[in-house]
């Protein structure tokens, strides 16, 4: 039953899809798979391959990042495979979620300083979204929704979850038909869980109530609210500390040249945005999907962070460590390319903000990773996370590793 | 999973004489790579095949295949990711430096088809090569069909093993490190992908 479903979602999928459409009407135009959509006959890109084995700690890239004067960067966790999200508990246990090795993994840290790392979760799909509500961990694996109650003094013996899948009621990976389906989940200050549903294809002509959107719920999976529609996928969210707003990290397309369109930032003025995908992103109307629409119809991005640079995690910075400059600004971090020629991101960039909230730059602030001689990276940073202390974690995932950044005056 | 182990214990008593065969073809080989081939010894030769190469229906040739692959597959079935009965006793709590001198050891094998491999039917041959270009199949294989880092070398392969694999795929019994496969082989009839297997197995 569960294999025909699947057969029949995928099937539904391509046949829904835009694929089809944009044929000039042969008898039997072949199925095009949501990802290869408006990709050039001959092209070659194709994702990383993901590093699913311990990396030894010598072999952790922490001598190559590059940061500004005054700043430092350490280990401060590794042989932990595939690490993205970071979500931190009231004792300050660190959990930390996966994409294909299916784990969730516990940080503690040692009365020396060190850390010790547990694999405190396994056989997931796609435990990506991660979110601490008082002493209960929700772990968002595709459109399951497992909440953890109690977890930090159970991090050897993890009590059996709270199944709330029904109540959330998220798109399935077989209704993505296999894209996009991971999540990302935070904590807006209201009190409800924040989290993506990105679109079900690399671009197409999608259901726009249920792909494409910021969605928030209270935490029993009730009341599911817009929050922004046509942002393509986001994995990576925070609210303003001062303004409350919703912000957040937007991929764009694929498959239409080096250079365009740009991964971008977004600001939710207001539930229910809308910011144009598959129409528009920003000025910049999609050469397929447009469909006459003018992208001044849309909501703006605050800003453009490069093309193709897979913009992931992003925090507001709270603490007190970094210099003043940094207060209330935006760390982000950008995986890095698969669908560019030459590699863009792989680094962490910081948006400042001025009174107003506006984006008055976006500068470099974690490199290192990416060399541009030779076409490789050492590692790609896909979460970070401001620590009580004020210093910055920067999750890495090719290689398994935490990274901590440091100040000193 | 018992039943396996039985299986696998009884044959491992056939296969050790071809396993020393094995090794002393491996000189001059790197230190991963005779681990790797210590460790296939009381495993995977038995089902694999000595030199890598699989005399068995259903059971895929890994010799020459790529490490990435064969790292990323091993650790989809220790996590209870990807459900393959056969293979879960050998995989359960298989340590990565383990997983990854396996990798390098069947790496290392010259690949090449196995010794039952059937003579080319030309027309199902070209039918198998007309899907190529239309499934994307190059993109990620590469136009070789040798593969890359987590993407398997087809060429060569067990025709048999192929086509189930395919199946597979499409009706939703497996996902890979992601899901491109499933959308790669969505729609294929029957005969698609018999024709895809014959095309993958006779090219070398």
């Amino acid at each position: 039953m569960t294999l025909r479903k699947l057969l029949l979602g995928f099937a539904a999928g391509l046949i829904a899809g835009p694929a089809l459409a944009q044929q000039a009407a042969p008898a039997a135009p072949a199925p095009v798979p949501g990802w290869a959509v408006g990709r050039p006959e001959g092209s070659t890109l194709a994702p990383h391959a993901p590093r699913l084995t311990v990396t030894p700690l010598d072999q952790v890239p922490v001598g190559a990042i590059k940061l500004p004067p005054g700043f430092q960067a350490e280990v401060f966790a590794h042989g932990i495979p595939g690490v993205r999200a970071i979500a931190e508990g009231p004792n300050g246990t660190l959990f930390a979620g996966t994409r294909a090795i299916g784990r969730v993994y516990a940080i503690t840290r040692n009365p020396d300083g060190t850390t010790r790392t547990r694999t405190l979760l396994q056989g997931l799909s796609q435990p990506s979204g991660l979110v601490m509500i008082g002493n209960s961990l929700y772990v968002f694996a595709v459109n399951r929704v497992l909440r953890y109650d109690n977890i930090e003094a159970n991090l050897d013996n993890p009590p059996a979850p709270v199944d709330l899948t029904a109540a959330y009621g998220l798109p399935t990976e077989q209704e993505h038909g296999g894209n996009h389906h991971w999540k990302f989940v935070t904590l807006g200050p209201d009190g409800r869980v924040y989290t993506n549903v990105g679109v079900n294809c690399n671009v197409c002509d999608t259901d726009r109530d249920k792909f494409a959107l910021l969605v928030s719920f209270n935490p029993d999976g009730s009341d599911r609210r817009i929050e922004a529609r046509g942002v393509r996928n986001s994995v990576g969210m925070a609210h303003h500390p001062v303004t409350r707003e919703l912000w957040a990290t937007n991929h764009g397309r694929d498959w239409v040249g080096n250079d365009s369109p740009e991964d971008s930032l977004l600001r939710v003025r207001r539930s229910g945005e809308d910011f144009g995908f598959p129409f528009c992103l920003g000025s910049w109307a999609d050469p397929q999907f447009n469909k006459g629409r003018a992208c001044s119809e849309f909501s703006q991005p605050a800003a453009l962070l490069g093309p193709h640079t897979a913009v992931l995690g992003m925090r507001f910075y709270t603490g007190t460590m970094f210099p003043e400059q940094y207060r209330n600004q935006i760390f982000i971090a950008r995986r890095g390319s698969w669908n560019r020629e030459k590699l863009s991101g792989y680094d962490v960039v910081v948006a400042n903000l001025d009174a107003q909230g506006n984006v008055t730059k976006v500068e470099e602030f974690l490199t290192g990773f990416r060399d541009d001689a030779t076409q490789k990276f050492a590692d790609r940073p896909v979460e970070v996370h401001v620590l009580r202390d004020g210093s910055l974690l920067v999750s890495g995932e090719q290689m398994g590793a935490i990274y901590r950044i440091t100040y000193r005056r | 999973m018992i039943l396996s182990r039985l299986l696998a214990a009884a044959l491992l008593a056939a296969a050790i004489p071809c396993l020393a065969a094995a090794q002393d073809a491996r000189r001059g080989a790197t230190e991963s790579e005779r681990r790797g081939a210590e460790l296939a010894a009381h495993r995977c030769v038995n089902c694999h095949g000595a030199d890598g190469r699989s005399q068995m229906p259903g059971i895929p040739s890994l010799a020459g295949q790529q490490p990435g692959f064969i790292v990323i597959q091993m650790i989809l079935f220790r996590e209870g990711l990807r459900h393959v009965p056969a293979m879960t006793a050998f995989a359960e709590g298989l340590p990565d430096k383990d997983i990854e001198d396996l990798a390098a050891f069947f790496a290392s094998l010259p690949p090449g088809p196995p010794d039952d491999r059937r003579p080319r039917d030309p027309a199902l041959f070209a039918a198998g090569e007309a899907l190529i270009g239309p499934r994307h199949c190059n993109v990620c294989h590469l136009p070789s069909l040798t593969g890359r880092e987590q993407m398997p070398r087809l060429v060569g392969q067990r025709e048999d093993f192929l086509a189930r694999t395919m199946a597979e795929y499409r009706d939703g019994l497996r996902v890979g490190a992601d899901t491109q496969m499933n959308g790669a082989v969505m729609g294929l009839s029957n005969a698609d992908l018999a024709a895809l297997a014959h095309y993958l197995s006779q090219r070398d």
